[in-house]
């Protein structure tokens, strides 16, 4: 993902601002990290690129 | 649980519904076919949600045109949709777009075409694997303005009021929660903004055997409102706007999703249109 297009991601439970923590690059593109939730401190990873934003309940499927 | 007025095709509760929804097309992702099983929805050739193979004539048949399908790098096509939002979102140069189960990112790149370099696309889906798809499609398609984030239509990570246009293909009515998805759909909208959505609607009551079949809801049939549910899901949401208007020629690929019975007297594609007041009120 692109850090230009974080202004317009949020958490999904409570709607807030994500902060991205731990950005590793390539180029302008972030390939991993972690987005922390301003509000409620939930956590949510990048993994290869793209951006894990379900809700918590609804990742257990998700790959590790 | 939910107190939405929208019936959940066979009683089921969401987050079953959702889990069955996500298995079916990973599955899809994984295999690129072979979705329906074996309980009577026959996988064809032809397109649709429940074909999963999409080829040129396919793709043509639910609205899309030659050029469209050229102008895509193969594997983002799967043929799960059941009409072509780019044909009537009217989407223009620097526009943001938002498209609720973007699967392997085919709508998405089309979007792509018409924001251009300066718009943004984004692509929620929330099977991992259409979204790992979609991402390396990104590759194929040589293109830097499409994004796709794992994600629920019901809860979408995307910030207030900053979308021009949400986008979707045959998705909606998979989802348990439809009022939460327009709701939603709503927040992330700019006043002004619109969403033009294909998909499918309900024309006549189904069956019992159809409703309670876990596999016609996976495959767009069970989970399909009414055109006044969904007017007045839209309604609710804050939309003005609502058109909703069936495609009569959409019955012909719709009744090749099964091949013991004539989904297209129950079923038909729609285009789905409504706006954000451009004041809030």
């Amino acid at each position: 993902m692109k850090e230009s297009l974080l202004e317009i991601l949020c958490c999904p439970l409570d709607k807030h601002d994500l902060e991205l923590e731990d950005a590793e690059y390539d180029g302008d593109e972030v390939i991993s990290g972690t987005l922390v939730c301003s509000e409620c401190g939930e956590r949510y990873a990048i993994e290869d690129g793209i951006p894990n934003l379900l809700p918590p309940d609804m990742r257990e499927e998700t790959p590790a | 649980m939910n107190n939405d007025t929208d019936t959940v095709a066979g009683d089921r509760d969401p987050e079953e519904t959702r889990e069955m929804v996500r298995e079916r097309y990973g599955t899809i992702a994984s295999d690129g076919q072979d979705c329906c099983g074996d309980v009577g929805i026959d996988v064809t050739d032809d397109g649709g949600c429940c074909g999963g193979n999409a080829d040129v004539t396919g793709s043509e048949r639910l609205g899309y045109d030659a050029d469209d399908v050229a102008s895509v790098a193969d594997g983002a096509d799967l043929g799960l949709g059941c009409g072509n939002p780019k044909a009537f979102a009217e989407m223009t140069s620097g526009e943001t777009v938002l498209d609720l189960g973007s699967g392997a990112g085919f709508d998405c790149f089309l979007a792509a075409q018409e924001v251009g370099p300066d718009g943004d696309v984004i692509g929620v889906d929330m099977t991992p694997e259409m979204v790992s798809k979609a991402r390396e499609n990104v590759t194929k398609n040589d293109t830097d303005n499409v994004e796709f984030r794992l994600g629920e239509i019901s809860h979408l990570p995307v910030a207030d009021a900053t979308v021009d246009v949400v986008i979707s293909n045959c998705v909606v009515n998979l989802a348990p929660e439809k009022q939460r998805v327009f709701d939603d759909a709503y927040r992330v909208l700019k006043p002004g903004g619109r969403v033009a959505i294909s998909d499918v609607v309900q024309t006549a009551p189904f069956p019992d055997d159809i409703r309670m079949d876990p596999d016609s809801l996976t495959g767009c049939v069970a989970g399909a409102s009414t055109i006044d549910a969904l007017e007045a899901m839209l309604d609710s949401a804050g939309f003005e706007a609502i058109e909703i208007a069936p495609k009569d020629e959409s019955t012909e690929f719709i009744s090749d999703w099964d091949a013991d019975r004539d989904l297209g007297d129950y079923l038909v594609s729609a285009t789905i249109e409504a706006r954000k007041p451009a004041h809030d009120t």
